[in-house]
Parts: structure tokens; sequence; C-alpha cells
């Protein structure tokens, strides 16, 4: 543990690992309900917050990190309760939304003080790993009121990240960096999530967190839509057809053999081969293989077309 | 010295808004000494100057622009949340705090009061108006700390209460001066150093208790209430 | 592909060719924003708290005195005189006020919005000064209405007597005036150089406050001219002086009252016109620096 304190090494697996358990949460300001009765266990693992704006993902990771009480229900960290309770911050870093940084300092004093107030016992040497850890060091001797917004919000991540936590929950983390810094970001958050740490972080922009995590947890109107992996989740969305992208060695005597299968409900025929509609997900997938080996056709490709989280976040926030 | 005083401290003096202090005590300063150099009797500048500018106003003026800044600065550009999640007891972020709000209030009041002081009446009265302008400053210090975490708008809250509850009604209402920390810091400046120049109605012990009993009190309440507190939410 | 057509159908969203209001109106639409402002009218709860706060407290003392005076007969304060009885609400009022009005735009970074309309810069400042001067002297004058209607009422002299009071509220309502142009220009100026209204606030009632003991240790002096010229230290007490010199016993009424300031009553009359013209000048300049930017 002392070891892992000291060196904040987002590749060194995590000695234990935490789960963050929420039971029944609400949260309401006067009539407005923010969060609307959600329960969810973050385990090791990257997990993404999904959910348009005003949904409710910020007061979510607030009262996740202790800074609002639940109106009702329970958050807890390995059993202990966030709220009122400051040990928990031992275990749980948060990178929070509003860019506010002590301008007065420098990025290196910024970590430090960070590392201090955790009474890490070589603060020093926990400071200059976090600051590798986000590729600051060029800059770590200049005041933070000169830095861009990218810049700053590295600056906090590195301070989120001092004592190595073992949860880090981050509120937008993406705003504001250029795409080199944003894919850094995300291949931090990968390498912290496959070391067992227990990462969230929340967005409305869909590629982020398509491309960061699988496990998603959809907020819409301050209730959970849905949860878990993504592609598991479109497939339990019966009602609404999966779109798939099919190329063979024929693709008309293929369209018309499918046409002939229940689990499909359309073919189109397109230049580069054929968009098949399914409303079976399972069905449609195993009769596939069969139609094609009756017909003597072979399949080059088999792409699900709707996959994409686009498709699964469309679906529940209109649902 | 510990961090979070450190930070407090680097955040204070980091920033040139800290000069717009210096003008307070230096013009007291600038006063007595133009007093003293013109043989002006003391009984007649001692009082509004002393009091009327050192205690009424300079003392509340520089604790409630400190006092709220330490952390009433830190909440509303939204700082603050990275001290409070650092396993520390609430508590520990409080009193360095405080430690630090006070003791600059102190310093910018109690040196040129002690000059003054001096140069009204005698070492001893300097001296006085030392220690209760320290305790002054701990009081006040402790209740604008307190306010700047009751209510988003600390300062006008302070001014509130150093305006119209002491300025106004102390001086048309005499029961309220019992509840003022200026009547206090002037009984125990008396008490200490025995002039003319000063004068209240409020005892002595009432005062020392009642000075006492404010600072713990409201930093009590100061730790109660960033114990339980919360980031605003988007739709409050 | 020579057949690929496109249009764009009209479907409505027009220019506006009309006629548009002028420099007048844009100056008469701040002014009236900034006026509701002040009050917190068309905002939060919360920030109607601290303005009509002095609010109720002036008016329960303009009451409270109204009362006296029928009950007993007694003129506890003049009309006059109760402006510089309500200094220090005064004082705080305008520390909430001011930073409402332009600080808040300066953090907020509204201003080049603000600028990009046919707005001239000292347009903007002008306007918020002249709603902070009408709030200041609605808020000295509405007590003194109060107080006029309650003479008039119970006045047993019938409408010889009303007149006679009328006679009186008038000086006093002018006076409320140089009250209002004096304080808001000075608040104002502070408030427009920090973006923060906590210090903008503190540091209106700095500027206010130190003054006044000052006007105190100038009065001891040991020259009848410095004694006499003390009162120009402090803006309240310059008010206090010019109002004694143009309007005299108007002001007092024949009580004792008024401020010992000899035979220099021109001099605060040039100096408060000085101060006023000074402040105005500089909260201008300090707006073409912030348009600047």
């Amino acid at each position: 543990m002392t070891a892992l304190h000291t060196q904040p090494a987002a590749d060194a697996p995590a000695a234990t690992t935490s789960t963050l358990d929420l039971a029944g949460v609400s949260r309401w300001y006067g009539n407005v309900v923010a969060v609307n009765d959600v329960t969810m266990r973050l385990g090791p693992g990257v997990t993404g917050l999904l959910g348009p704006n005003g949904a409710g993902k910020t007061t979510l990771l607030h009262m996740m990190a202790g800074f609002l009480a639940p109106s009702r229900g329970a958050v807890t960290l390995d059993g202990e309760p966030t709220w009122r309770n400051p040990g928990v911050y031992r275990r749980l870093g948060l990178v929070s939304e509003r860019e506010a940084v002590h301008t007065f300092l420098s990025a290196y004093e910024f970590v430090l003080a960070s590392a201090k107030l955790h009474r890490l016992p070589d603060p020093e040497a926990a400071a200059r790993r976090a600051i590798e850890l986000v590729e600051l060091e060029g800059a770590q001797g200049r005041r933070i009121g000169t830095y861009s917004k990218g810049m700053r919000q590295r600056t906090r991540v590195a301070a989120a990240l001092v004592h190595d936590p073992q949860v880090l929950l981050l509120d937008e983390p993406f705003n504001g960096m250029d795409p080199r810094q944003r894919l850094h970001m995300m291949a931090l958050l990968h390498r912290l999530g496959d070391a067992g740490r227990t990462i969230l972080f929340s967005s409305h922009i869909l590629e982020e967190v398509e491309q960061v995590s699988g496990t998603v947890q959809v907020m819409v109107a301050g209730r959970l839509a849905a949860s878990g992996d993504y592609r598991t989740i479109r497939r339990l969305m019966t009602n609404r057809p999966h779109v798939f992208a099919v190329r063979s060695t024929d693709d008309r005597a293929l369209a018309v053999a499918l046409m002939a299968e229940s689990s499909v409900s359309g073919v189109e025929l397109g230049r580069t081969g054929l968009t098949v509609k399914a409303g079976d997900y399972g069905a449609f997938t195993r009769a596939l293989p069969r139609i094609a080996l009756r017909h003597g056709i072979r399949v080059r490709q088999l792409l699900p077309e709707d996959e994409s989280l686009e498709s699964v976040f469309s679906y529940l926030v209109e649902a | 010295m510990s961090t979070v005083t450190w930070i407090t401290a680097r955040g204070l003096f980091g920033r040139s808004r800290f000069l717009m202090l210096l003008p307070l005590p230096l013009v007291l300063i600038g006063l007595a000494v133009l007093c003293r150099s013109l043989g002006v009797d003391p009984g007649q500048w001692g009082p509004p100057v002393l009091v009327g500018l050192g205690l009424a106003v300079v003392l509340p003026v520089v604790a409630l622009i400190v006092g709220t800044g330490v952390l009433g600065a830190e909440i509303d550009d939204g700082t603050v949340v990275h001290i409070l999640t650092k396993p520390l007891p609430r508590w520990q972020i409080v009193l360095p705090k405080l430690a630090v709000a006070a003791g600059v209030s102190a310093v910018t009041v109690a040196v040129p009061l002690y000059v003054a002081g001096v140069l009204a009446d005698s070492v001893r009265l300097g001296l006085a108006l030392v220690a209760a302008s320290v305790a002054g400053a701990l009081a006040y210090s402790a209740l604008f700390l307190a306010l700047s975490l009751v209510s988003r708008r600390p300062v006008l809250l302070g001014l509130v209460y150093v305006l119209i509850w002491e300025g106004l009604l102390g001086r048309f209402v005499d029961g309220t001066k019992v509840l003022s920390v200026q009547q206090w810091v002037i009984a125990l400046a008396d008490r200490i150093a025995p002039t003319a120049l000063l004068g209240t109605t409020v005892s002595v012990p009432v005062a020392a208790v009642l000075t006492a009993l404010v600072t713990v009190g409201f930093t009590a309440l100061a730790v109660d209430r960033l114990r339980s507190f919360s980031v605003a939410g988007e739709t409050s | 592909m020579s057949d690929a057509t496109g249009v764009i159908h009209d479907i409505g969203y027009q220019r506006y060719t009309g006629p548009r209001l002028g420099r007048r109106q844009v100056f008469g639409a701040l002014y009236g924003h900034g006026l509701r402002t002040v009050f917190g009218l068309g905002r939060s709860a919360k920030a109607k708290i601290f303005p009509w706060l002095v609010v109720a407290v002036v008016t329960v003392v303009a009451a409270g005195l109204t009362a006296v005076r029928s009950q007993l007969g007694q003129v506890v304060l003049t009309y006059a005189q109760f402006a510089d009885a309500m200094s220090w609400l005064v004082i705080f009022f305008v520390a909430v006020a001011a930073p409402e009005l332009v600080s808040r735009d300066l953090r907020s970074g509204v201003l080049p919005l603000y600028f990009s309309r046919p707005l001239p810069r000292g347009d903007y400042a002008l306007a918020k000064l002249a709603a902070l001067m009408t709030a200041l002297w609605l808020l000295l004058g509405g007590p003194q209405l109060v107080m006029f209607l309650g003479a008039a009422f119970t006045t047993s002299r019938g409408m010889r007597g009303v007149w006679d009071e009328l006679l009186d509220l008038l000086p006093g309502l002018l006076y409320a005036g140089l009250w209002a142009v004096v304080f808001a220009s000075i608040g104002l100026l502070v408030a427009s150089l920090t973006g923060k209204r906590a210090f903008a606030a503190g540091g209106i009632v700095a500027v206010f406050l130190m003054t006044t003991p000052v006007v105190g240790v100038l009065s001891i002096m040991p020259s009848r001219t410095v004694n006499e010229l003390a009162f120009l230290a402090s803006p309240s007490s310059l008010v206090s002086g010019v109002g004694t010199w143009a309007l005299g016993d108007l002001l007092t009424q024949g009580q004792e009252g008024g401020i010992p300031i000899g035979g220099f009553g021109p001099v605060y009359a040039v100096v408060a016109v000085l101060l006023v013209a000074a402040c105005v000048s500089l909260l201008l300049l300090r707006y073409r620096k912030v348009a600047a930017r």
C-alpha cells in the first residue's frame, strides 16, 4: 500500500479494488428532481456516465464525491457513506467540471500541496509522478494562471491522481482538450481502468465514451435509463430493428434469400453491399451463415451498422 | 506551517488586491502623527482616531475583507473543492484559515493602533490596544469566516452587522452594545490601560466571556458547515 | 449530374428593415434596467433581500418619526436631517447596489456584447450612474414623502399648514438629490474598478467610512480655517456643508443644526461639483479602457 501511495504508477495493479454503490439515490432542489431513484454499482474498470445536458450527471457525481447529500437513498464507497466523511478521499479522487485552480501557484506547487494534504510519505516524488502521468513536466514551474484550458485540466487530473486513488470520478474531463491531449487522456484512463481502478467519467459527447469505455451508465432526465455494455444494451432493445451491413460474393441472390427469413424485416441493395434490417439480433446472426451455406454464397463482411453508442443513446433518449 | 496555511497565505498575499488594505492603517498612523506634531490635546483627538477610526472602522473592515476572503473567495471561484477532496478532518481546514485571517487582520490593525496609542497616551495604552485588537480580530474573523459558509453574500451580511448593528443601532440603541464586538474590544482595552480616552457601557467580564464565546461558537459553526459543504447544484 | 437542382425555400426569414429606435431609447433601456437591478426587480428573491432591507429600515424610521410628531408634536428630525441621519444606510445601499450594477458585468464579461451595439461607451456608464442616482434619491425621498403625508394629514392649520409643510419638504428633496449625486458618483467609480462584488462592496464602505474620522480629527486642529474646511474630507460631511450653505435655514428649520463651515460655503459647493465631475470623468475614462481590452 505504501509503495503504491508514493508511486502513482498507472499500470501497477491496484492492491485492493473499491466499489462505489448507489442505492435508490434521489436528489431534488425544491420542486425540481435532478436525480431520480438511481441504483448502480461501479466496480473496477472504466465506466462512462452518459446523458444530455441537464440529465443530472453532475449532481450524481457530486453526490458520489460527497459534495451533496442525497435527498433520499445512500451513496457508499466500500460500505462507508461519502457524505460528511472526509476519510473516503483517501480512496477517491475527483476532477470537477469547473475549471477552477489556484492560479497563483505553479502546477508543481499545486500538485505538491495536494500530495501534502493527503499526508503522503514522499510528497515530492508523488507530485513528480503525477505530473509525468499527465505530461506536464515542461510547464510545471509556471504559474497556472498562464496555462491553456487543457493544461489546467491536466493539472487538476494530476492533483486528483497524486494519491493514486482506487476510485476516480471525472466530470467532463475532455472539455477544452485538443485531440492529442484527448487521446492521451483516454489512454491514461484505459491504463488506470485495466490496472483495477474504478473510473467514472461523465460526458455528453458520445464518441468520447465510445472510445474509452464499453460500459456505460445512461442518464436521461434524472433517471438511470440503461447500464452495462452498450452493445448488450442495444441488443436488448428488440422493438427497434438492428441494421447490418453485409458484403458477399452475390449480394443480389443473398438479398432474395434473406427476404424469406422471418427475422429479417427489410433488405436494401446498395452499390457496396446489402443493408439488412433484422428484428431479432440473435436469430438473424444464427440464420445468416445457414442461408449463405445453402445458397453457396460467401459472406465477406458482416458489420452491425448501428451498434454505435449514438444509436443506443438516441434510442434511449427518444424512448 | 501547514499546507492549508501556506495556500491561504499565498492566496492572500500573492495578489495585488492585498495592497488595497494598506491605506487604512496608513491613514490611522498619519492622523495620529499629525495631531501629535501639532500639539493637539490627546483627550480631543484620541477618541476619534483610536475608537472612531481604529476600532470602529479599520478593525472590522480589514477583518471583513480578510475574513471573508480566506474561504469565501475560494468558495466563490470553486477552488475550495481541491482542499475539500482531501482526507482532512474539517477543523484542520477551518483552524489554519482562521489563524491566517486573524493573524493578518491583527497585524494590520495592531501596529498602527500601537503607534497611535503610544502617541496619544503611553506605551501601556499602546499595548492594551494591541491586546484588545488581537482579541477583536479573532472574534471578527471567526464571525466573518462562518458567514462565508452560511451565505453566498458574506461581505454584505458582514456589512449589515458592522454598519447597521454596530454602527447605527450601537449609537442610538444602547442595548445592542452588549452584543457588539466593537464595544467588547473597547472594554478590554480600557481595562488593561484605564484612560479617559476609551469608554463603554459594557462590563469587562461580559466583554471577555462574550468575545471568547463568539470566537469559539462561530469557529465551531464554520467547522460544522464545512463538514456538510454542498457544491451548488445546476438547478438551485 | 447536370440535372441536379437545388433550391432554398423561402420560409419567411428576413432581415429587419424597419425603423430602428435611437440612442435615447438605448440609454433609456439601460437606465430602466439598471434601476430595476438596484432594487432586485425581475431577479431572484435573494437579490431583493439587501436593497429592500434598507428600504424597509428607512421607511420604518420615517413612519416612527411621523408617529412621534403627530402624538407629541415634536419634530425629532427635519426632512434634511433625515438624510444625514440615514447616511450609514445610504453607504450600505451603495455598497449593495453599485457592484450589482457594474461589477457583475465586468465579471461575467458581457461588456463586449454591450459595446457591439450602437451604444457609445460613455452612455453605458452614464446610464448606470443615472440609475444609481435615481435609486438613491428615491431611497431618501420616499421616506420624506411619508413624513410629509403624515404631517399634512395631521396638521391643525388646514391648507396653510400643508403648504408650509410642502415648502419644508422641497428643500429636503433637493438635498436628497445632492446626496444621491455625490454618493452614486463615488460608489460607482469604486465598483467599476473590480469585477468581484465582494471586493467592490468592501472598497466602497472603506472609502466612505475611513473619511469620516478624518473629519473628526481635522475639526479639532488648532486652526479655525482648518476646522471650517475639515468637512471637505468626507463625502457625507461635504454634502452637509453644501446643504448648510445653499439651503441654510431651510434645512434646519430654525433648529440647532448645520455644521460650522464659517464663510467657506462657496468652497464646499465648488469642491462638491469638482468631486462629482472628477468621479464621472474617471468613470468614463475607465470604460474607455475596459472597452478597449
